[in-house]
């Protein structure tokens, strides 16, 4: 009842001093609400990011190139992996296939339609090992591979913005100025690992990695093992096998790195948590600051008001009644401010998702009540230093002060 | 209900030391109407702040209601005021934002109590100001707004009222209005103690008690003859 009377009184005194009081809260506003952007910008990108890696197939392992070689102290990839490799890895005992790829961005031309398209030269095994079939035609085969044919496989929306309603399957298309025939056309997949497939085109790894991608090595080598159990020993595996191929010589490290996919999503969860140490110390920075602005509010307030301090104690409050009043004030100030605050979280997350388009938020519950409770505690701790210098005031001077 | 043994206040100002009180002496009875007037500087004010129990004295001893208070500390002091001891004061001191009913409240929401505005409106009632319970002190006039701070000295039911230049800021027509509550309350069994410098309003006392430089230097009772006599005294001087 008591605490109830005071909070009103706080209300009350924050109402008259109204621009004040809003002015008070904005630091708070804006802190919260960057807390809560973060939270829902680093959630959101970590799921998005999760979700992709998780359809990447637990059966798999990735054969990407070393990072060895040093030009002016910066590790650059130092390409070592072959289609060639690819080949040998899939005759181990172990391994069910072995999937060589590169990627590109590219220009596909079918008469005056043009299109940017993700480029990807692979092997035969491709579409097998992601379970990922046609709609038209058909896939790659070892024999399209072999020969290096000049065939290509469409994504399914590069088939539905080049040909719309009508049949790809026989037809001529310029990628870069190579002509390929088209001779399937794949389901709608959505992502695979961090590829959106969709807007991919397939072709024989064979055919274009020189002309193409102006290297003959490629970028990847995707291992499906026979066994998912037995991931430790598959890798072993083949590393084994590329330093053999490679001539890697006893002693000398290797020229490739072998990672499985809890090894990406690891790696991913470490760049996301330094993401995050910079985002929450930027949105702890402006929760402080949203603390000074109130501690400088309120202790204007309780210089202004000593006379009705004086006359609150001489009616009979106490001291402590005196600091809870300016506590509950301070405290006020902040669960308004944070109230806004998600508020305006929730429309800049709104407002970022929209214009970027790729960046994605998500807001849980619980980040919300955590953005909450630091604005209250923000608002107490700011609150308590004015709120003692309140009660510590001499009831008689107090009454004296003009 | 008041007795205060030889008590000093003593203020350091720089070097020299200042005697506020200067060994005062005296006892207020329970029911009467005593003025404590003097020049300022006479140490009325320091006076009026230790039986208010707003300040403690730095040697003697004050008794209130067969209390000790000097040892007293804060809390409990701050509860003897809220209990016992009604405030008025020279520039009314409400607070401007609250309307008058719940300024007359506040002492209430210090003693914990549940249904405040019914115990304010009382209080208003009683200095015949109810029909301005719910206007905030800037619409009032200056003897209105002295009111509703007697109706918040009142609301508690204090055992003493303590006025500080009550009629200091009003006129004399004001005054006497404010000064005809305080004998009502004081004929309804409410002991008062009135500091002032206008001799005119001490006078409307029972006693009246002078003071100068710290001292008190006389302590009288007053009957008509003298109240003329004290009267005059001013009209001359004036």
């Amino acid at each position: 009842m008591f605490f109830l009377r005071i909070c009103l009184m706080a209300g009350r005194s924050l109402q008259a001093n109204l621009m004040r009081s809003i002015l008070a809260c904005l630091g708070v506003i804006i802190g919260v609400a960057a807390v809560v952007s973060a939270m829902a910008i680093l959630e959101g990108s970590s799921r998005d990011v999760i979700s992709k890696i998780e359809t990447l197939g637990a059966d798999q392992v990735f054969v990407a190139n070393g990072t060895t070689q040093r030009q002016g102290g910066r590790a650059v990839a130092r390409m070592s992996l072959t289609p060639e490799d690819a080949t040998a890895l899939a005759e181990l005992p172990s391994v069910k296939a072995a999937v060589p790829e590169s990627v590109a961005q590219a220009q596909v031309k079918y008469f005056e339609k043009n299109q940017s398209v993700q480029l990807l030269a692979t092997n035969e095994h491709y579409t097998q090992v992601n379970d990922y079939k046609t709609i038209q035609g058909r896939v790659l085969t070892a024999n399209d591979v072999q020969s290096g044919r000049k065939y290509c496989v469409l994504g399914f929306k590069v088939a539905q913005k080049l040909f719309g309603e009508t049949p790809a399957v026989g037809m001529r298309v310029r990628i870069e100025g190579m002509g390929f025939d088209v001779i399937g056309v794949m389901e709608k997949k959505g992502f695979l690992g961090a590829r959106d497939v969709d807007r991919q085109v397939i072709i024989p790894v064979s055919t274009g990695l020189e002309r193409l991608f102006g290297t003959e090595y490629v970028q990847m080598i995707t291992v499906q093992a026979r066994d998912s159990n037995n991931l430790e020993g598959v890798m072993q595996e083949v590393k084994r096998c590329l330093r053999r191929e490679h001539n890697i010589r006893a002693g000398k490290t290797d020229d490739f790195q072998v990672i499985t996919r809890e090894q990406v999503t690891s790696q991913v969860n470490d760049m996301i948590r330094i993401f995050a140490i910079v985002l929450y110390s930027i949105a702890g920075i402006s929760l402080v600051v949203g603390g000074i602005g109130i501690m400088n509010i309120m202790l204007v307030s309780v210089t202004e008001r000593t006379r009705e301090i004086g006359v609150r104690m001489a009616v009979g409050a106490r001291r402590l009644d005196i600091l809870v009043q300016f506590l509950i004030e301070a405290s006020v100030i902040s669960v308004l401010g944070g109230a806004l605050g998600v508020l305006l979280g929730f429309a800049f997350t709104d407002l970022l998702e929209n214009i970027t388009q790729i960046l994605k938020t998500y807001m849980t519950t619980w980040g919300i009540a955590w953005a909450l409770g630091m604005a209250i505690f923000t608002g107490i701790v700011s609150g308590i230093y004015p709120a003692i210098r309140a009660s510590r005031l001499d009831p008689v001077e107090a009454l004296r002060y003009e | 209900m008041i007795e205060a043994r030889q008590l000093y206040k003593l203020y350091r100002m720089g070097d020299s030391v200042v005697r506020a009180l200067d060994g005062v002496d005296f006892t207020v009875n329970e029911g009467e109407f005593v003025s404590i007037t003097g020049a300022s500087g006479s140490g009325k004010s320091t006076l009026m702040h230790i039986l208010g129990c707003l300040d403690r004295p730095t040697r003697g001893v004050y008794q209130f209601r067969g209390q000790t208070l000097n040892t007293m500390g804060d809390r409990q002091l701050a509860r003897v005021r809220n209990k016992y001891i009604g405030f008025v004061f020279q520039t009314f001191n409400l607070i401007n934002r609250t309307l008058a009913v719940d300024n007359v409240a506040i002492p209430l929401v210090y003693a914990r109590q549940t249904a405040t505005r019914k115990a304010a409106m009382a209080a208003l009632e009683k200095v015949g100001l109810s029909h301005r319970a719910r206007h905030r002190p800037g619409e009032l006039s200056g003897g209105e707004r002295q009111r509703v701070a007697i109706a918040r000295a009142i609301v508690n039911d204090p055992a003493l009222i303590l006025a500080d230049e009550p009629t200091g800021n009003l006129d004399t027509q004001t005054g006497g209005q404010i000064m005809e509550i305080f004998r009502r309350l004081n004929a309804a069994g409410t002991t008062i103690i009135l500091v002032t410098h206008e001799m005119e309003v001490a006078v409307q006392a029972q006693r009246i008690i002078r003071m100068r430089d710290g001292r008190i230097v006389t302590d009288e009772m007053l009957n008509e003859q003298r109240r003329s006599a004290l009267r005059a005294e001013v009209m001359v001087v004036g």
